[in-house]
């Protein structure tokens, strides 16, 4: 973590402990939740999507302002088949959907490829973050694949030391032998692709939106480096708006969409549904939340996709 | 499927096509390890008795990846002082079924080296093969499922080593394969469409929806009822048709490991020679019979199984990328404070 990422933390953390938590709804006019709005919109995912689970996390970084059993909501052992940076190489071939990032269209996505132009300023709305240094870079993608055997922890005995010295062999007839190799996509630099992932939803107090946390594991159950995590993230967001940082409710660093621009792409989401005639219901908002989600975290495939009217309809 | 199954094996007659099983598969939480660290420090020091666990999981819910036994922080035993501490697990939540399990946790490397896999997964399967003849494992099924975790701490290199196994009875000989096929194929449109519903009620309703062994019984007129293991001579007494149901973690052609032990249940208590199986999986959280497997399968070996004396072997340490070795993961970056302290600068 920089220095000003670890500024504002601070400051943020005072903020939060000094002022009271949102109980005014402001959903229409600013794209923000109350944390009774949190909560009922939890109430409808975890109903609607029964892979989420509502959780208490650590005893001791529960929030007061959330109920004790409700401080995050979580699905586990979310599939992601291969990584985000070859889907888009696809995708924008193919002319396809892609993410605008732009001043204007923030947070849209152009469904025909990705525009000609693109502006040379697109970053200067997402405040704070241009100090941000993600190493996502290639040699990172192409070696060290979990904790596992990390290039600097060279006392990590090679694999063949752990051998047992009984030579434990279980023969069993009953035993699927199952092959290790489970890709589903064969590719030549034999990195197997199915990895999996802990998505979770936290509320964030002083942006008054929730906030989404990853936590990958490799193709043979192994903790993900958060570093790592990045090569799942649109590369447009992986070196801006997705940060590494300490969970609220978890032990140890996740990757973590930053929710500084949440409020603000929210509230073009709802001006847009408004302006089609649909009057959005707040309960419905961690829907809408989890589709704009999906376009920062385009392969990992989290429930999200089920049919719901996003609101009453007058049209 | 059957059928493929036969030929691709290569056995001619479908008596003697073995019945197989996918292992199962653990995933370790970050948090496990901070909370096995702290309590190592703070309150179990240099003793190393067993510690008790609950592991989770929960049926198969993406058709890509199977589902694991997971440990989580809460899997262990609280940091409070009450000393016969067990993990403080709430339940009813579908997403965790918790499975007991046995965590050995060695002050050397040389200790966990020389811990005696072989006896240690004897005495877990000991246990198993009690809560069959006791009966307990009719009334809360998830003891069927245990498993045994060792692992050495090194609280100095903040490097944890370990190995899991899924202790399982072995069959001798084993069961055949009778038929497998995928649930909506086996199950008329009606049946398949009340076994769905019934299926959606048992695991929405927070007293049933952790509970991982069940029966599906069908009435003539189609509909299903999902009924608890000890109601299984009412359901005889109704004249249905009863299926074993399990969820079932894997998503391949599966069935899924926790089958083993309900097999040996199954013979050992109501001594069934033709017996059918639902293999329960999701999809979004909803049951999905596309996924789910119907299996018919023969169980031949019942001499000895109803002698409480005679534990049947067990298999089930867990393999490491195709071999017989342990783990190791190294979480240096999260809780070295050192380290913390260099990253937070």
């Amino acid at each position: 973590m920089v220095l000003s990422q670890r500024i504002h933390e601070a400051f943020k953390g005072t903020v939060e402990r000094m002022t009271g938590p949102r109980t005014v709804s402001a959903f229409k006019e600013k794209g923000v939740l109350s944390v009774s709005e949190f909560i009922l919109a939890g109430d409808n995912l975890v109903s609607k999507c029964p892979t989420w689970s509502w959780e208490s996390g650590e005893p001791s970084k529960r929030k007061p302002y959330l109920p004790a059993e409700k401080q995050f909501l979580i699905t586990r052992n979310v599939p992601c088949l291969r990584r985000a940076a070859s889907v888009e190489e696809e995708y924008e071939a193919a002319g396809g959907e892609v993410l605008l990032d732009n001043e204007d269209d923030d947070g849209w996505l152009a469904t025909h490829g990705k525009p000609k132009e693109t502006k040379g300023d697109e970053d200067e709305n997402v405040p704070s973050m241009e100090a941000l240094e993600i190493s996502a870079k290639k040699s990172l993608i192409q070696t060290n694949p979990s904790y596992f055997g990390g290039e600097e922890e060279e006392d990590i005995p090679d694999m063949e030391d752990f051998e047992d010295p009984d030579n434990l062999v279980e023969s069993d007839p009953a035993t699927l032998q199952t092959t290790y190799l489970v890709a589903h996509e064969p590719d030549d630099d034999n990195i197997l692709r199915t990895r999996t992932y802990d998505v979770s939803i936290t509320y964030d107090k002083y942006y008054q939106t929730p906030r989404v946390w990853l936590t990958g594991y490799d193709e043979s159950r192994m903790l993900l480096q958060p570093e790592l995590v990045l090569e799942d993230v649109s590369q447009d967001h992986a070196h801006k708006t997705v940060t590494i940082e300490d969970h609220p409710h978890l032990p140890g660093k996740h990757a973590s969409v930053h929710p500084c621009q949440h409020g603000a792409v929210m509230k073009k989401i709802i001006d847009v549904l408004m302006s089609r005639g649909v009057e959005p219901e707040v309960d419905k908002y961690l829907f809408l939340f989890l589709k704009f989600v999906a376009s920062v975290i385009p392969t990992i495939e989290y429930d999200y996709t089920m049919d719901f009217d996003l609101g009453s309809s007058s049209s | 499927m059957a059928q493929e199954e036969k030929s691709r094996s290569g056995c001619g007659s479908s008596s003697s096509t073995i019945l197989q099983f996918l292992p199962f598969n653990s995933l370790v939480d970050e948090g496990f390890w901070h909370s096995l660290s702290s309590l190592k420090l703070n309150k179990y020091g240099i003793d190393d008795s067993p510690i008790p666990l609950t592991g989770f999981y929960a049926p198969c819910s993406h058709s890509q990846v199977s589902n694991h036994l997971t440990l989580l922080a809460e899997s262990l035993p609280t940091d409070e002082n009450n000393q016969s501490s067990m993990p403080a697990i709430s339940r009813g939540n579908r997403n965790r079924c918790p499975v007991p399990g046995t965590l050995y946790n060695t002050n050397t490397l040389e200790a966990f080296h020389a811990l005696d896999k072989k006896s240690l997964l004897k005495e877990e399967a000991n246990k198993i093969w009690e809560d069959i003849h006791t009966g307990r494992a009719v009334e809360d099924s998830a003891v069927l499922s245990r498993f045994l975790l060792i692992s050495f701490a090194d609280l100095k290199k903040w490097s944890f080593h370990y190995w899991f196994a899924f202790p399982a009875l072995v069959l001798d000989p084993p069961a055949t394969l009778v038929e497998s096929k995928r649930a909506s194929k086996w199950f008329t449109s009606e049946q398949a469409k009340s076994v769905s519903a019934a299926c959606n009620d048992w695991r929405n309703s927070s007293i049933t929806a952790d509970v991982p062994f069940f029966l599906v019984s069908i009435a003539s007129n189609s509909h299903a009822t999902i009924r608890h293991l000890k109601d299984w001579e009412a359901c005889q007494a109704d004249n249905q048709k009863v299926l074993f149901g399990f969820y079932d973690p894997c998503h391949e052609k599966g069935p899924g490991w926790p089958l083993r032990n309900f097999l040996a249940l199954i013979c050992s208590r109501w001594s069934l020679k033709s017996v059918h199986f639902l293999c329960y999986r999701e999809s979004r959280g909803f049951a999905d019979m596309e996924s789910s497997l119907v299996i018919e399968s023969l169980i031949t070996a019942s001499q000895g199984l109803n002698d409480r004396q005679l534990v049947p072997n067990a298999v089930g340490w867990e393999k490491n990328k195709n071999k017989y070795v342990s783990r190791c993961i190294n979480l240096a970056k999260s809780m070295d404070p050192i380290r913390l302290a260099v990253s937070a600068a």
